[in-house]
């Protein structure tokens, strides 16, 4: 028992340092508010209400569309704090106001007659950064605190010392990663269950791939590459295998580094290939990448690999040089 | 303190979708992921959509997200289709379409779309053979006349 909760702890509450947390905070309320920003909510307000048709969340809290002017504010204010959260300005209550608001904003085209599940994912991210301390790195909150800092002794940094030692920022990336990984697995056991092997081995796939052609979805396919799979089912059924695979096998994302390095970007790709070949709009769900990239690592090793990259470009120029200029003496130009 | 109450939270969070996924339920956003689970063996489909009526009496297909936005065309037939099979279907139907021909005006208004001005809206239920290179896409098999609108 003892060892299992060493497990669990070793996995939520490995320390870490802020910065990785703190580039994903900037980078998924960044790019969510980027996606968001053209979408209005408002015009849900004014369906009558015989469009109505609550989902559980909405049916159980008693919760109803608020007038289109109500919407329009509230959206306001949610854009706000999803761009306060990005910056990090009053981030812990700015990240707060954008997942409550944000839980209502995205979860109300749902009541309308259909559940569709590209942004739950984006719901519980903003849950788990609302309850964190991303706000300790990359943020103007953090750079205020540093300037107060600065020749006076103030409980900010051992405060963010403990913090690093509780593993208080690598909790939120690794619920990101849960969450993911169920989503996926969630996916592929709905498929087996339903059809079994049939999802693969059956003309299904192809089927599927012609019907989405005929303005079935939420996003028109971006490319008519579905219609050549569809035609040649070898193609069709290696791809619905691959599916599968992917999406039943995520969860060993989380134990194992081998298999994140080829099912991370498995999966990713898997949601592309749907938004390209299919249509429907995974974009928000794609975001939620952000929190797979081992950033300290890579803001660490960035310079490095400039400074290697500026070197070898100009010893090739160099190389390139010196041969330009043998190669102009030989030839008497 | 805090990280017993992390833990409840993520055991919670771990335990409603293991729920979800188990009994084949949603709560979003807790959810099985049911989308594309199923086998499609049929060649045919049948799908309901919208249709705009111009003054001269031409019809065209609201077949693009642009002319029922913020619905969608997988979205919007799915709310139809519910309204349809529930009780009082046909007045349930009656109840919304003018809610859609206002919205198609609103958005005409708007420059949000290049349709031309409409003086009714008609919800069909369309029948296709699935073509294997979609070439059929604007000509149905088939198609029912559910019911009509005008402003």
């Amino acid at each position: 028992m003892n060892a299992i909760a060493a497990r669990w702890n070793a996995f939520w509450f490995a320390p870490a340092p802020p910065l990785t947390l703190g580039v994903c905070r900037v980078l998924f309320f960044g790019s969510l508010l980027l996606w968001q920003l053209p979408h209005d909510f408002s015009p849900w307000g004014a369906y009558s209400r015989v469009f109505w048709m609550p989902i559980w969340l909405f049916e159980t809290t008693g919760i109803q569309p608020l007038p289109p002017t109500a919407i329009a504010w509230l959206q306001t204010i949610w854009k706000a704090a999803l761009l306060l959260s990005a910056v990090g300005l009053f981030t812990r209550p700015a990240m707060i106001a954008a997942f409550g608001i944000g839980t209502y904003l995205m979860g109300l085209p749902h009541n309308f007659g259909q559940t569709q599940h590209f942004d739950t994912l984006v719901v519980f991210a903003s849950g788990a950064l609302a309850l964190s301390h991303a706000g300790d790195a990359w943020s103007i909150d953090e750079w205020i605190a540093a300037r107060r800092e600065r020749g006076t002794q103030t409980e900010q940094r051992p405060r963010r010392a403990q913090r690093v030692i509780a593993g208080e920022y690598t909790w939120p990336i690794k619920f990101v990663w849960v969450m993911m990984a169920l989503i996926f697995c969630a996916a592929g056991i709905s498929k087996l269950r339903r059809s079994g092997f049939d999802w693969i081995a059956s003309d299904n796939l192809a089927l599927l791939l012609l019907r989405q052609q005929y303005h079935l979805s939420d996003g028109e396919p971006l490319t008519t590459w579905g219609i050549w799979v569809a035609n040649h089912p070898l193609a069709a059924r290696a791809m619905a295998a691959m599916s599968i695979s992917v999406e039943a096998l995520f969860p060993l994302t989380l134990f194992s580094r081998h298999a994140r390095m080829l099912l991370v970007p498995a999966g990713l790709g898997f949601l592309v290939g749907i938004r390209l070949l299919m249509g429907p709009t995974f974009e928000q769900f794609m975001l939620c990448y952000v929190f797979w990239v081992p950033w300290d690592r890579v803001l660490y090793n960035a310079p490095l690999y400039a400074a290697h990259a500026a070197r070898g470009v100009g010893d090739r120029r160099r190389e390139l040089s010196a041969a330009g200029t043998g190669a102009g003496a030989a030839t008497g130009h | 303190m805090r990280r017993i109450c992390l833990n409840v939270v993520f055991l919670f969070v771990i335990a409603a979708s293991a729920f979800d996924i188990a009994a084949d339920q949603e709560h979003w956003p807790f959810s099985q992921y049911p989308m594309f689970s199923g086998v499609w063996t049929s060649p045919t489909f049948m799908w309901l959509r919208l249709f705009g009526v111009t003054a001269d009496g031409r019809e065209f297909a609201l077949d693009a997200n642009r002319y029922v936005a913020p619905f969608d065309q997988s979205r919007l037939p799915k709310a139809l289709r519910r309204l349809i099979e529930g009780p009082d279907g046909v007045a349930r139907i009656r109840a919304a379409l003018p809610d859609l021909l206002a919205r198609y005006e609103e958005l005409r208004r708007a420059d949000e779309h290049d349709g031309p001005p409409i003086v009714a809206l008609r919800l069909y239920e369309l029948e296709w053979t699935i073509d294997r290179h979609a070439a059929n896409v604007d000509r149905p098999d088939r198609r029912r006349f559910i019911a009509e609108v005008r402003p």
